[in-house]
């Protein structure tokens, strides 16, 4: 873990979890797995928090544990899952154009919660969309799960390790913590429910408001009584399931820019044929036949068999090899080269970082390395066609910040300077993962402005939200329209400046946060493929 | 090259005009300090993508930001007292649903303890005053957060007792293990039992405060 991913999941843990699952997260990330009273001891905190805060992080998947020898349970935390908490928007969102409001829902209440069993899913999704909808229309149960169900059966949501049932015989302590059993044939398998019903509307607001724990207490222990048909089945989001499919699509609008429309349309079919027989993190997909795809092109796209045959080995002889022919039974063999087209994206990525940090001439030198491999100070000035003094300059200043790096070949064996080739290099790894560090910084810096930014408006954010409050009160018992402008004006022209400031300004860091994570998503992915292959 | 020494020029073992300067031309200076907080930068950065989507995710994150603070995963640090107390802060309090963790899953260690073994004054007070007000009052969770935290200070003096008590236990109990092995097999398992067989951990870190001084130096050296 390197200092800027740990101030990272800091900042997030913070924001997510408060200060005190924070100061228990970070220093389990920090200190590697550890049993429970040294948590308490090392991090001065009292025991009954930090056993509110683990249970907290395990609850949401971010810390695992494990009995050791005698009988000590020790605690990890997953640095790269709290990391994934960036990407919870762009999860959620991707549900949404999938499966319409009920797969966001869904996706956003697995994520809010960790873990959930699927009845309380489906309840709670019911009802926030009751809620939602007209009066008098309800959300039924069924057409939830049905969502669910579509959702477990496409890989997105996956069920979480079991706590294995254990034999009620007398064999001596139990264990100190459960094993829980990750069963892979039941991975996806959704349990047979039978909910019936319609989701809920809350009661008007001015009853909950006031006397909302107490009221709703006895209507809660009744309904806990209610056996629950899938106890102790736990579901969660499956992140592994939605990175394919980014990269899915990262890849199809990679053709699409590169070629045109129909291209991408066969790529995509493409990876929909393989999304289930290809595991996530294979190098190629599995062989596709031009028959086989000319048969699951989505209908209403009218090309012929010719067409995509030619278009077939149009993508084939692509430099960039995103498509590659395996074989030529079955009117040829194509394949796409998943781990080349997440190589040929990081290096993008590379290049246009170079063309937006030091101009379009250091982006030719670098272009220029990235294709010979290896140049020499005198060959990167000739064929780059800049002027020599020039050149150096750019050269340096990119091999100062690691774009670039330099090979030394000593000509004899003392590495006299004199007598030694220099041999400039893109080494595209390493150059990815120094990026990638640079992203998780910009993230954390992004983070603390904004909290810095809001911090310096407290007291104004406090007021606005007051005034709001008020007026929705007044309007809510019909008040005339003087007093409400006259409670309006409470926050004075300058004010509501400066606040339309504050929420320009957030917004865009808020935006950069989620753009930047795109650009970590993908060197991630690369350099992951990467590490798999060698 | 051995008259370029004499003249007083500086002698690099390379050829200079290899990396850029011409002869005679003045090489920069040593640059001494941290490079500036916020560098100028040569290019403005590129506007951000904007669109449906964007603007959708944009809202996500931000309502997603708002919701997890109302979540009861959201533990809060308990608040200093003010010296005013402000009304408006009564009504500002937010009711959270109450979280019950499914016990089944996690360690047994998480449980929160059921009962007190050397129920000091302040948490009788507080086990008092919760009979008193009776049924109603169970339910309510922010009564019950209060009070475990209260418990939870005074537990902790409590169990440096019993950590000093277990230990000399313990040591009892060593002499017994080695008369009778089939004695300590049939113990019935107990909470408090359990604790004593971990206490070797506490003994390791919390015992010795002089080890722990050192400890870390150790344990870094021990890992090579």
């Amino acid at each position: 873990m390197t200092q800027a991913e740990i101030k990272l999941c800091s900042l997030l843990l913070k924001e997510h979890f408060g200060e005190i699952v924070e100061k228990i997260g970070v220093h389990l990330i920090r200190t590697g797995s550890q049993p429970l009273r040294v948590i308490a001891h090392d991090t001065g905190t009292s025991l009954d928090q930090v056993k509110k805060a683990l249970c907290v992080l395990i609850q949401h998947n971010l810390v695992i544990y494990q009995v050791h020898k005698r009988g000590v349970v020790e605690y990890e935390a997953q640095c790269s899952r709290v990391l994934r908490m960036l990407r919870y928007p762009r999860y959620i969102y991707t549900t949404k154009t999938l499966y319409s409001d009920t797969g966001e829902l869904i996706v956003e209440e697995l994520l809010l919660n960790g873990k959930m069993t699927m009845s309380a899913v489906v309840k709670k999704v019911a009802d926030r969309l009751t809620e939602t909808m007209e009066d008098g229309k309800t959300m039924d149960y069924a057409e939830v799960s049905n969502t669910f169900v579509r959702l477990a059966d496409t890989h997105f949501v996956q069920r979480c390790p079991l706590v294995p049932t254990i034999e009620n015989s007398d064999l001596g302590p139990p264990p100190p913590a459960p094993t829980l059993v990750v069963n892979e044939k039941d991975m996806y398998l959704v349990p047979k429910l039978s909910l019936i019903g319609k989701g809920k509307r809350r009661r008007s607001s001015d009853e909950d408001a006031a006397g909302e724990p107490r009221a709703k207490r006895p209507k809660h222990t009744t309904d806990n009584k209610e056996p629950i048909p899938d106890d102790g089945i736990y579901w969660q989001a499956n992140l592994e399931r939605f990175h394919q499919h980014f990269r899915d699509q990262a890849i199809v609008s990679a053709v699409a820019n590169r070629m045109d429309q129909t291209s991408s349309e066969i790529v995509r079919t493409m990876l929909r044929m393989s999304e289930i027989t290809t595991p996530s993190s294979a190098p190629f997909t599995q062989p596709l036949s031009s028959n086989e795809i000319f048969r699951s092109l989505p209908v209403g796209y009218n090309i012929s068999k010719q067409v995509l045959d030619q278009y077939l080995t149009l993508l084939a002889d692509d430099p960039l090899e995103f498509v590659g022919k395996s074989g030529d039974s079955g009117g040829g063999m194509y394949v796409i080269n998943l781990h080349k087209a997440l190589a040929s994206l990081a290096t993008a990525t590379l290049e246009s970082v170079v063309q937006e940090r030091f101009g379009s001439r250091c982006a030719r030198i670098f272009r220029l390395v990235l294709q010979k491999k290896h140049l020499e100070q005198k060959q990167v000035e000739d064929f780059a066609m800049i002027p020599a003094k020039e050149a150096k300059d750019m050269l340096y200043k990119m091999l100062s910040e690691n774009f670039i790096s330099l090979q030394e070949i000593p000509k004899t064996p003392d590495h006299a300077p004199s007598r030694t080739f220099y041999l400039y290099t893109v080494n595209v790894l390493s150059a990815a993962r120094m990026l990638l560090h640079r992203c998780y910084k910009s993230i954390a810096n992004l983070i603390e402005r904004r909290q810095f930014e809001t911090k310096e408006n407290k007291r104004l954010l406090e007021k606005s939200q007051r005034v709001e409050a008020i007026i929705a009160s007044m309007q809510a018992t019909g008040a005339e329209e003087a007093q409400l402008q006259e409670i309006e004006e409470m926050i004075t022209a300058p004010e509501r400046q400066q606040l339309e400031t504050l929420k320009r300004n957030v917004n865009k860091l808020d935006a950069s946060e989620i753009q930047v994570d795109e650009t970590i998503f993908l060197l991630e992915s690369y350099i992951e493929s990467t590490m798999k292959r060698q | 090259m051995a008259g370029n020494k004499g003249r007083g020029r500086a002698a690099y073992t390379f050829n200079i005009e290899a990396v850029g300067f011409s002869r005679g031309e003045k090489l920069p200076d040593v640059v001494l300090k941290p490079p500036p907080l916020f560098p100028d930068t040569d290019y403005k950065p590129v506007p951000l993508k904007t669109g449906e989507g964007e603007d959708y995710m944009l809202a996500l994150k931000q309502e997603l930001r708002e919701t997890m603070k109302r979540m009861p995963y959201f533990i809060e640090t308990p608040e200093e007292k003010q010296d005013i107390e402000r009304y408006s802060k009564r009504y500002m309090k937010v009711y959270k649903e109450e979280w019950k963790p499914d016990w089944r899953r996690l360690p047994r260690e998480m449980m929160p303890r059921k009962k007190c073994k050397k129920a000091d004054p302040k948490s009788k007070k507080a086990k008092d005053t919760d009979k008193g007000t009776s049924l109603a009052n169970t339910a309510d969770v922010l009564k019950k957060i209060e009070e475990l935290e209260k418990r939870g200070d005074g537990e902790k003096s409590d169990e440096e007792n019993e950590e000093k008590e277990g230990s000399k236990e313990k040591s009892k109990e060593g002499d017994d293990d080695d008369d009778d092995n089939e004695d300590a097999a049939e113990e019935e398992y107990d909470e408090e039992e359990q604790e004593e067989e971990n206490d070797y951990i506490n003994s390791y870190f919390e015992d010795g405060d002089d080890f722990g001084a050192e400890s870390d130096d150790n344990m870094d050296e021990a890992t090579y």
